[in-house]
This record gives structure tokens, sequence and C-alpha cells, in this order.
């Protein structure tokens, strides 16, 4: 047997183009070990989610202390690819310019079966879209991005370096963490603790909960190289190619010439020599043979991955919240692993927020739970899918792939069960949230209550505070940290009792903007006015995460009011009649 | 058909299939083929969809040296 650190081929390893900043431990002023101050909000885990969720905090007003094992940033191989939808949420969050400069926009791919192409697929985009349906780049990029941005929120978000959490007490009114730092331990007590601390979540274990569903047996092994190509950005899938057989393989490419190669171990092999550049290198070296690649390249990094689909049956749990793989772990096929964290993460700023800041009752971080662990369940569906085609769990769905690869060159009928299903946003189809306020049934077109805003160019006088110059820009660029309350005038002028609501919401602490568009201005509010159904005197409501509440033909502010207060659960509170 | 039915429908075969183990698949298969046969009820088209499954197999999933 070779040493694996004289690989027989002799190639040498590459570093990653990233060199991350090292952090030292601190500690806080203490007081008999325990740290002074109490905190309102602990989030254990600097990974995207923990950085999602605690920037998303920072702009709402709330402090957080944000605690992360590690000295910088993450290494190595993982998330690779952001989708549209956690685009239109890092907007929100302040971060999108990095993410734009840094990652590599794509809207499709190809699959080939042996020699032979048998998908060309592409992912929904159109001329109403501002952002790429997917963006590659690695995690290290996207949690330096985070990173300087929750740097800019430093007076907002205490980040603690090389403090790893070693236990948990939970309270009826908040937590204590029990933390360990090379400088020494501590004791840190907040009124709400965030667990975004990934797949082998220490508060998962503490709290003594487990996740439930299916682990897959189909082995990938994951490598990235240094090669530079002009080759564009698509997702490449081989399917028992001649550099490989009976394998699948999987090409990514990434910012700053390294490419993300994924392929399937046979049943046979053994994962520990699976992983041994000796093993790894050559299977590498006539991939990039058959693609035709010629240029010198080299290895950076290799791991194994072995699929999951489990979730938490609940994601709160008195006053602890999961998020990301701490609370969820899905397929990697589809991209639904750092996305849904994403999602997890907006979900819950705005709604612990508004609990903090004392607007709503803490049964709205109920409705987190209760809507992200419908989206866990539809992402696992999905993610499900994709795994059953990418690495068949029996003899059956390897016969029937084999039946669709083969038949794909001249049927096109059966070419969409190829598809790679890749992430798309979720409704929150049946939400409390949703049920709790009527909305005119009656709407032909445009997002249903629990959707998303569907994307949509604004005419040049719908003002928009984010665009560049103030105006002509997106629909998703009018969102904020704020609910937004879309109404459709012709003549542009608000109903009397609507114009009020700014000034009455924010009276109460609401974040609050209300937009209005005229759909007799120009040709681009006259098609959103269409593709929304919105007839003179309609209104969307949109909460902050970008999902409608609730959307009437003609409402009035005391229907605005009462679909608030459901919400926030301020039912009895200023506004509850209307 | 849309392209969730047809994938709901694979996948239901894929589970019926795993559920009877490999020895008993293939006499699954052949009674699902005799059962779409006579639901089909089209002997010109169903002549075109067996021609068409054994077009090329050996080329399509043919075993080659790794």
């Amino acid at each position: 047997m070779a040493d694996a650190s004289a690989p027989r081929t002799g190639r040498a390893f590459a570093p990653y183009p990233f060199v991350p900043e090292r952090f030292p431990a601190a500690l806080p002023p203490l007081r008999d070990g325990v740290d002074r101050s109490r905190h309102r909000v602990a989030i254990v885990g600097a990974g995207p989610v923990g950085y999602c969720v605690a920037i998303g905090l920072a702009v709402q007003g709330i402090d957080s202390v944000l605690i992360e094992a590690d000295d910088s940033v993450c290494a190595g191989s993982r998330a690779i690819c952001i989708s549209r939808r956690s685009l239109e949420i890092i907007d929100r969050l302040g971060a999108l310019p990095g993410f734009l400069a840094t990652g590599l926009p794509w809207t499709g791919g190809r699959s080939f079966y042996r020699e032979r192409e048998v998908l060309r697929f592409t992912m929904p985009n159109d001329a109403n879209q501002r952002l790429p349906p997917m963006l590659n780049l690695a995690q290290y990029h996207i949690e330096q991005i985070l990173l300087e941005r929750a740097r800019e929120l430093s007076d907002r978000i205490d980040l603690r370096w090389q403090t790893r959490l070693t236990g948990l007490e939970p309270h009826a009114d908040g937590v204590r963490a029990r933390l360990a730092t090379p400088l020494g331990d501590y004791a840190l007590e907040a009124d709400w603790l965030v667990a975004t601390d990934g797949g082998r979540s220490v508060v998962r274990e503490s709290l003594g909960l487990a996740l439930t569903g299916t682990n897959y047996e189909g082995r990938y092994v994951i490598v990235d190289v240094a090669m530079p190509s002009d080759r564009p950005t698509e997702r490449l899938a081989f399917f028992d190619p001649p550099c490989n057989p009976g394998s699948t393989v999987l090409v990514h490419k990434q910012p700053q010439d390294v490419w993300r190669i994924d392929y399937q171990l046979r049943r046979d092999e053994d994962a520990e020599a699976a992983v041994r550049p000796e093993n790894v290198l050559p299977r590498v070296e006539s991939l990039l043979a058959m693609i035709g690649e010629t240029a010198a390249w080299a290895p950076i990094w290799i791991s194994l991955y072995r699929a999951n689909a489990l979730t938490l049956e609940r994601y709160r749990h008195g006053r602890v919240l999961f998020a990301g793989d701490a609370a969820h772990l899905v397929p990697i096929f589809g991209v639904r692993g750092a996305n849904s964290g994403i999602d997890d993460a907006d979900n819950l700023a705005w709604k612990l927020a508004a609990v903090l800041q004392g607007l709503a009752t803490d049964r709205l971080l109920d409705s987190y739970s209760e809507e992200r662990v419908a989206a866990a369940k539809e992402n696992l569906r999905h993610g499900t899918k994709s795994t059953e085609f990418m690495a068949p769990p029996s003899f059956a769905f390897e016969w029937m792939r084999t039946a669709v690869l083969g038949l794909a060159v001249r049927h096109e009928s059966v070419r969409s069960l190829i598809n790679p299903r890749q992430t798309s946003p979720i409704a929150y189809t049946g939400s409390s949230l949703s049920r709790a306020v009527e909305s005119s049934a009656d709407f032909a077109a445009g997002p249903a209550p629990g959707s998303v805003l569907v994307e949509a160019p604004l005419g040049p006088r719908t003002p928009s505070p984010r665009a560049a110059d103030g105006h002509g820009a997106y629909l998703t660029q009018l969102l904020g940290s704020h609910f937004t309350l879309l109404h459709f005038s012709k003549g542009g002028t608000l109903p009397a009792d609507l114009g009020g609501l700014d000034a009455e919401m924010r009276g109460l602490g609401i974040r609050w903007h209300t937009v209005l568009i005229d759909p007799g201005t120009d040709d681009a509010s006259a098609t959103l006015a269409a593709r929304y159904d919105a007839a003179n005197g309609a209104s969307y409501l949109v909460r902050p995460d970008g999902h409608v509440l609730a959307r009437w033909r003609r409402c009035a502010a005391k229907d605005v009011r009462l679909a608030v207060a459901r919400v926030l659960d301020r039912i009895g509170a200023h506004g509850g009649g209307g | 058909m849309n392209a969730e039915d047809l994938d709901t429908v694979y996948t239901d075969l894929c589970r019926a299939m795993t559920a009877v183990g490999e020895a008993q698949a293939p006499i699954l298969l052949a009674r699902f083929a005799l059962l779409a046969i006579v639901e089909i009820a089209d002997a010109g088209r169903l002549r075109r969809l067996i021609a068409a499954a054994a077009e090329d197999l050996a080329e399509a999933t043919g075993k080659r040296e790794s």
C-alpha cells in the first residue's frame, strides 16, 4: 500500500487560493465565572446560518453574541451553490455586493450517459429577474463575506472566536451556556439561544434531541482541484462515464480556478482507501482528460460524503431554537443544505426580533418551527428524489435509472427524470400565519399567501430607496427588515385611511413601508399589476422575510391592522379590533 | 402526464420492485408490462414500444471493462 503523503502519481497538493484570517480568543468581563452581561440572544456556530441569524437580528435592532469554536472561517469543500432566493435574503442583510463580486453565476447544465448528452436543463430565468438562479462560491467565501458584514455591525454582533459550547442548561426564561476557551472557561446567560452549530450540533446533543429520517448507503468522494480553464459555469453530470465506468461524476466550477468534482463510489469500495490520493487522483486525471482539460492541475482537498435525509420534529424547544444543519440534514444533491439554512435564518430573525421588542408573543416563534419544519420536509422530499437518482438506494432504482439514461438519448419524454431538481423557493402553504388572516380568494395570478414575491422590474417612478439611484429597481428591492404593503392605485393616490398606516405602525414600533404602484404610469408598472392580478385598489401585504402574508382586492386600514395584530398575536392589544 | 406525476409513478415502481426483491422484480415488471399492454390496447403502438425498448439495449446497458 502506498503512503498517502507520497502518492503514486507524484502530484503535489496545492493550497486554496484563500488564506483565512485567524482570530484570537477573548474573555468577556466575568463575575464569579459568569459573563457579567446577560445577553438577549446567544447564537452558537458562526457558519453561514449563524451569521445570517446574527445579521438578520442586527438589522432589526437586536444585539446578539455569536459563539464560534474555531479561530477562522471554515476550510475545505462544503456548500458551493447559493440560490436566487438566498441571494435575495443576503441582499436584505446588506451583503449582496460581495457575493456578486466573488461568485460565478450560472443558469443550467448538461448530463451525459456514457459518451452521449442526455439532458440539457435550465433553471427558471427570464427578463423579469435581477439575480441569477444560482451562484457558485466556496463556503469559505460565503462565510468571509458574511463575516465582513457582521463586523460592520459590530456594535450589535459580539463575535467570540475559539469559544466552544460544552454544556447547556435550559430554563423557563432563558438558557445558561457553559463555554470553554484557551483563556479559560465561563458561563453565559441569554434570554434565547439559537443553535446553528451544524450537523454534529452540541446544542442538540445537550438537549438529548436526535434527528430522524433516512441515512443513505451511497457514498461520494468530494475533490477540489486547482486548474485554470475557460470552460463556462454550469452543472455537469456524467453517468457511467468512460473515465470512471459504473460511477456518477459531478463537476462544478468555483471562483479563482477551483473546480469541485464529486464522484460516486461503487458499493464494494472501501471508504478509507477511496479517499487516499493514489486512488483519487487517477480518477480525476482521467475525468479531466475525458472532458478535454489539458492544463496543469493540482488537488487541494479530498473528503467523503454520504447522503442523509434527517430532521428534528420541532425547531423550537422552549428558549432554544434550531436552524440549518443543526435542525435538518438534507442530501447534497439539489443544493438545499446551506440554502435551506439561510431561509431558516430569514424566517427566524424577524420573529425573534418582534418577540424581543415586545411586539409579539412568543407564539410567533412556534410558527418559525411550524413553517420551517414543513419546508424541511419538502426539501427532504425533493432531496430524497435527487439522491435516489444520483446514488440509487436499491437494485430497483439502479435498473430503472439505467432504463431512463439509455432511453433518454432517443426519447425526450423520459428526460425530466434526469433533471437534478435544484432548490426552488418554498411556499408556506397552510401556514397558521396565512390562515389567521383573511385574503381575497379570487386572484387569478400573483403569489398566493405563504409564497415568496415573484420578481418583477419596477417602473421608473416607483420609489425604491434601496436601488442605486432610488428608482427603476426590482420588486424584491422594496423589501427590507420591515413589513411591506404594496398598494396598486391608478392615478397614484393612496386612500386616506391607508395613508396613515406608515406613521401608525412605526408609532407602535413595527417596521413598516407602504409602497404605491400606479399601473397607469408606465409599461413596467402595468405589467407588474397584470402579473399580480392587481386591479385598481388591490393590496399585497408582505412579511419581512418576503413571503406574502395576505392580499386583498380592496382593503381598508382596519384589514391591515387586523392582519398584523393576528400575526403578531396581539389581539386584545392595540389595533386588535381595527 | 406532467413531469411530477411521471416522477412519482417512477418512484412508486422502484419501491414496488425493491419491496419484492431482486429475484422477483423481473416477474413484477412482466406483470406490470402485461397490465400496461391491455390498458394501452393499441397493437401498433405497443409493437413500436416493444421495439423501442429493445433498440440499442446491448449498447445502452452492456457491461464494459472498468
